[in-house]
């Protein structure tokens, strides 16, 4: 079955269709889920929340991009707004630690292990993760999107809805940035 | 000087450590655990609606319109009624007058 032939079964509600989707497409969606927040849990629940939307949602897609582009904005999107509520839930739990209420999970997240990271990069992998969590969301989707997606700046591009020049500047920016955060923080721990 | 050589190579090893990382994969029976979650959303529409309708504000508002709606029908019931009425007695009295008319027209005329 090819791939708009699939669309046009899932348009019809075929669960056959779905689990094919699902088994097709749920690395893609994890892996671009776990990079942007960075907890296996929340990925794992995100990528729930995408293939659900995928379904209810895929009679609105009317092919004028690529069947993945689609997809990775949703993911995008969905992860997005899951580091924004954590941003939230952060400071109320800040609040709360003034008061002593806290846990200090919500507090000092533990730092993350990508899964997929070779094992002798592992802790220098865990600083630069660290570090993107500072990067502003545009930087820090065209950075994850090119290094843990492999994907194209074109493809960035399109995903992200803006020019290739932009994208490569984002790329570029983000790299600065991660490198000036980087430095700060050898520095300071010089190990 | 040294030291700054060690920071920046730390620096590159750190920016350069996500290359030839692989795709993270989610655990086993994903599939199995969006069905379930699709079932309890569904499940949970309802559940959603029957909190909803079962809240005191909600039930109370229900059941004042139900009054609402009844007295107005019983209200409008009841105008169209006396009016009825009224329309009835205002043509037997005009029917009344007009053979009383007839009548005295007809005793006038009759007499030289």
């Amino acid at each position: 079955m090819n791939q708009p032939e699939l669309i046009v079964q899932l348009q019809q509600g075929d669960e056959q269709a779905f689990k094919k989707l699902v088994d097709e497409w749920q690395d893609m969606v994890y892996n671009t889920a776990v990079g942007i927040v960075q907890n296996e849990d929340d990925a794992d629940d995100i990528t729930q929340d995408v293939f659900i939307q995928v379904y209810q949602s895929v009679s609105s897609f009317k092919g004028e991009s690529k069947f993945s582009t689609w997809l990775y904005r949703i993911v995008i999107s969905k992860a997005l707004d899951h580091v924004k509520k954590k941003k939230r839930k952060k400071r109320f739990a800040f609040v709360q630690s003034l008061f002593g209420t806290a846990s200090e999970e919500e507090i000092h997240p533990e730092e993350f292990n990508h899964p997929g990271v070779l094992m002798e990069n592992r802790e220098r992998a865990a600083e630069l993760f660290k570090a993107m969590q500072q990067l502003p969301d545009a930087q820090r989707i065209a950075f994850t999107l090119h290094k843990l997606e492999a994907q194209k700046h074109q493809d960035i591009a399109a995903i992200m809805n803006i020019s290739v020049t932009a994208v490569e500047s984002l790329i570029a920016r983000a790299k600065g940035n991660l490198r000036k955060t980087l430095q700060a923080y050898y520095t300071k721990n010089n190990n | 000087m040294e030291n700054n050589e060690h920071i920046n190579r730390l620096t590159d090893e750190a920016l350069n450590s996500l290359d030839g990382a692989g795709r993270a994969t989610p655990k086993p029976y994903l599939l199995t655990r969006i069905n379930a979650r699709m079932q309890n959303e569904e499940d949970s529409s309802w559940d959603i609606a029957l909190k909803f309708i079962s809240r005191p504000a909600v039930a109370l508002a229900g059941i004042a319109l139900i009054i609402a709606v009844n007295a107005m029908v019983v209200s409008y019931n009841y105008t169209q009624k006396t009016t009825t009425v009224t329309d009835e007695a205002s043509y037997a009295s005009v029917e009344e007058y007009s053979s009383t008319a007839t009548v005295l027209n007809d005793i006038e005329n009759s007499e030289p």
